[in-house]
C-alpha cells in the first residue's frame, strides 16, 4: 500500500480484487466441471456407440446390485467404528514405555500392515475354522476389515497423540492429575480433533476395500455385481454398476469428510 | 456392384472353408474345467467314480439331524453361479432344480431350507466348520471325494459333455488334432459355467469346456456361441453330500437316502427334472 492511496480507496481496490479473484476461481471450477461432463459423456458415448450395452439387463438387475451398496455400507461403518477403538489401544501401547505392552502393539501393526488384507480375510474366513474358529461371512469380514484399517489408524492415532503439544501434558501434571486423566481427559481428545479427518479419508478407502470380503461370499457390490454378471453374460454393464455406485459413495462421503476437515481446522487458527 | 460382391464373397468364403477344413491345426489343447470338479479329474486322469455303498440307520440322538431339528432350518449349500441348476433371480433369490430339491428334503425332514452360495471348490474340499449341514449341489460321488464327505444315494444322472466354441469351427470329435483327455490340457476357472461364460464374453484362450450336458444345453438355449460334440464323455452319478469331520450325521445321511428314495419313487425328481432340463436325468443309466 502507498501514500498516496487513501484507505478507502485501498479498501475498494482489496475488494475489486478479491471480488475478481472469486469470479476467476468460479469460471475455473465451472471449465474443470465443464471438462468432467465432457469426458464423461464421451465415454458413455463411446459404449453406447459399441451398441453392446444391453439397457434391459439394467433395468432388470441394476435394483438387485444397488441393494450390495447397504451392506457394503455397514460393513464399512461397523468396519471403521471397531477400527477407531483398536486404533486407540494400538497407539497407546505403540506410545507406552513398558516394553511388553510396546512389543505387543507394535507387533500387531507390523504383522498387519506387512500382510496383504487379502491373506488376512482369507485367514479368518478359511484358516481359523481349522482351530475351531467358525465366522459367518459377514463378521468375518468386518473383523478383517477392522483388524487391517486398526493397525494403519494406529499409526495416525500415534502421531495425532504425539502432536498435541507437550505443554498441554505438562500443565495437567503440574495440576496434579494422575496419568490416566492426563490421557483421557487433556491429550486424547485434541488427539481426535487431529485425527479426525484422517479417519474420514481411511474411512472412503475403506467403502473401496470392502469389495474384498465378496471373496468370502458376503453379498455385497461386488459380489452381486459380478453373480448377476457372469451369469447374464453382462460383466460390463454389472461391473460399469458397481463402479458406479462405489464412486458415488467415495464422492458423497469425501464430500463430508472435507467439510469436517475444515471444521475441525477452524479451533487451530 | 455385382462385381465387387464377387470380389469380396469368394474371398471371404474361401477363407472360411479354409479355416474349417484347417482349422482343426489351430484349436488350442487348452480345454476349461470348473475348479475341483470331475471334470478337471478326468482330464488329469484321476477321475474315480463311485457308488454310495450301503447307508446303515442310526441313533438321532446326538447325531446332526437332532440339531437340524432342533434349529428348526436346514443349512443348504450350493454353487451360486450354475444354471439351470442353481442361480440368481432379479429379487435376489436363487431358483433352479437343485434349489427344489434341497428345498423339498428339507420340507419331508419338517424343517425350513435355508441355501448358502458358496465357491464350488471349498464345498467339495470338505471341513465345513458346521457353516452348513449338506451340499444338494450336484456332487459326484468319487472315491478321493468319500474319504471326506458321505454321500446320499444319486438323485439324478447327468452326462459329461464336451463343447467348443463355434468360433473354432469343431463340431466333431474328429476335428481335434490330439485325442482327449490324453492330448488336453486343463486351465480352471471358479466353476464350469465360468468357461462357457468366457467364451460368450469373447475371450479366446481356449475353445474346448467339459461341463454337464445341462449346463451345455441351457448355454446353448441362451443363444452362447457354442456346440455340444459327441457323445457323454461319462454319466455322473450326482448326491447329496454331508461333511465327514463335521458333527456325527449317521440318522441325517439315513433320512436324505430314505427321502430321496421316495422321491425317486413318488415321481418328484422326474417331475423337477423335466421342468428344469427338459428331459429326466433322474433314472439310472447304468440299470442298476
Amino acid at each position: 500500500m502507498t501514500a498516496a492511496t487513501g484507505p478507502s480507496d485501498a479498501g475498494t481496490i482489496v475488494a475489486r480484487l478479491g471480488e475478481h479473484r472469486r469470479r476467476e476461481r468460479i469460471t475455473f471450477r465451472l471449465k474443470s466441471l465443464g471438462m468432467w461432463v465432457l469426458l464423461i459423456g464421451a465415454m458413455i458415448g463411446f459404449l453406447w456407440a459399441t451398441g453392446n450395452i444391453d439397457t434391459e439387463f439394467i433395468a432388470t438387475w441394476g435394483p438387485y446390485i444397488l441393494g450390495g451398496a447397504g451392506i457394503t455400507i455397514l460393513l464399512s461403518v461397523v468396519s471403521i467404528i471397531l477400527a477407531t477403538i483398536l486404533a486407540i489401544f494400538g497407539a497407546m501401547g505403540r506410545l507406552s514405555r513398558n516394553p511388553y505392552i510396546n512389543g505387543v502393539a507394535s507387533l500387531y501393526v507390523s504383522l498387519v500392515r506387512g500382510t496383504p488384507l487379502i491373506v488376512q480375510i482369507f485367514f479368518i474366513y478359511f484358516g481359523l475354522p481349522q482351530v475351531g474358529i467358525v465366522l459367518p461371512s459377514i463378521p468375518a469380514g468386518i473383523i478383517a476389515l477392522s483388524f487391517n484399517y486398526g493397525a494403519y489408524m494406529t499409526e495416525i492415532f500415534r502421531a495425532g497423540i504425539q502432536a498435541v503439544p507437550g505443554g498441554q501434558r505438562e500443565a495437567a501434571q503440574s495440576l496434579g492429575m494422575q496419568e490416566r486423566h492426563v490421557m483421557s481427559r487433556i491429550v486424547l481428545p485434541q488427539a481426535f480433533r487431529i485425527v479426525i479427518p484422517a479417519i474420514g479419508n481411511d474411512f472412503v478407502a475403506m467403502i473401496k476395500d470392502s469389495a474384498l470380503v465378496s471373496t468370502i461370499a458376503v453379498q455385497e457390490l461386488l459380489w452381486r455385481a459380478s453373480q448377476v454378471g457372469t451369469q447374464n453374460f453382462r460383466s460390463l454393464e454389472a461391473l460399469l454398476i458397481a463402479a458406479g455406485v462405489y464412486w458415488v459413495l467415495t464422492i458423497v462421503f469425501s464430500y463430508f469428510q472435507e467439510r469436517l476437515e475444515k471444521r475441525m481446522a477452524r479451533g487451530d487458527r | 456392384m455385382n462385381k465387387w460382391r464377387r470380389f469380396v464373397v469368394v474371398p471371404i468364403a474361401t477363407l472360411v472353408l479354409a479355416a474349417c477344413q484347417g482349422g482343426a491345426a489351430e484349436i488350442s489343447n487348452l480345454v476349461c474345467v470348473g475348479e475341483a470338479t470331475t471334470y478337471l479329474d478326468w482330464l488329469n486322469g484321476d477321475f474315480e467314480p463311485d457308488e454310495q455303498g450301503e447307508i446303515a440307520e442310526a441313533a438321532e440322538a446326538g447325531d446332526l439331524l437332532e440339531t437340524v431339528r432342533e434349529r428348526g432350518t436346514l443349512l443348504i449349500s450350493t454353487d451360486a453361479n450354475y444354471e439351470p441348476q442353481s442361480f440368481l433371480e432379479p429379487d435376489g433369490s436363487f431358483v433352479g432344480f437343485d434349489i427344489d430339491v434341497g428345498t423339498e428334503i428339507a420340507e419331508r425332514l419338517g424343517v425350513e431350507a435355508e441355501f448358502m452360495h458358496v465357491d464350488w471348490d471349498a464345498i467339495t474340499a470338505g471341513s465345513w466348520s458346521g457353516r452348513w449341514d449338506i451340499s444338494v449341489g450336484s456332487m459326484t460321488i468319487t472315491t478321493p471325494r468319500k474319504e471326506i464327505l458321505s454321500f446320499s444315494q444319486p438323485y439324478y444322472f447327468a452326462p459329461a459333455y464336451l463343447a467348443a466354441s463355434e468360433r473354432s469351427g469343431v463340431d466333431a470329435l474328429d476335428d481335434l488334432e490330439f485325442e482327449l483327455p490324453d492330448g488336453g490340457e486343463a486351465t480352471t476357472l471358479a466353476t464350469d459355467a465360468n468357461c462357457v461364460e468366457a467364451i460368450e464374453a469373447g475371450r479366446t484362450e481356449f475353445d474346448l469346456v467339459i461341463t454337464s450336458g445341462t449346463v451345455i444345453d441351457g448355454a446353448i438355449e441362451a443363444d452362447s456361441p457354442i456346440v455340444k460334440i459327441g457323445e457323454p464323455i461319462f454319466t455322473e452319478n450326482l448326491a447329496v453330500a454331508l461333511d465327514k469331520s463335521g458333527e456325527p450325521h449317521g440318522a441325517l445321511l439315513y433320512e436324505i437316502d430314505r427321502i430321496i428314495g421316495e422321491m425317486h419313487e413318488d415321481g418328484t425328481l422326474t417331475e423337477l427334472s423335466e421342468e428344469w432340463f427338459g428331459e429326466d436325468l433322474t433314472q439310472d443309466p447304468s440299470g442298476s
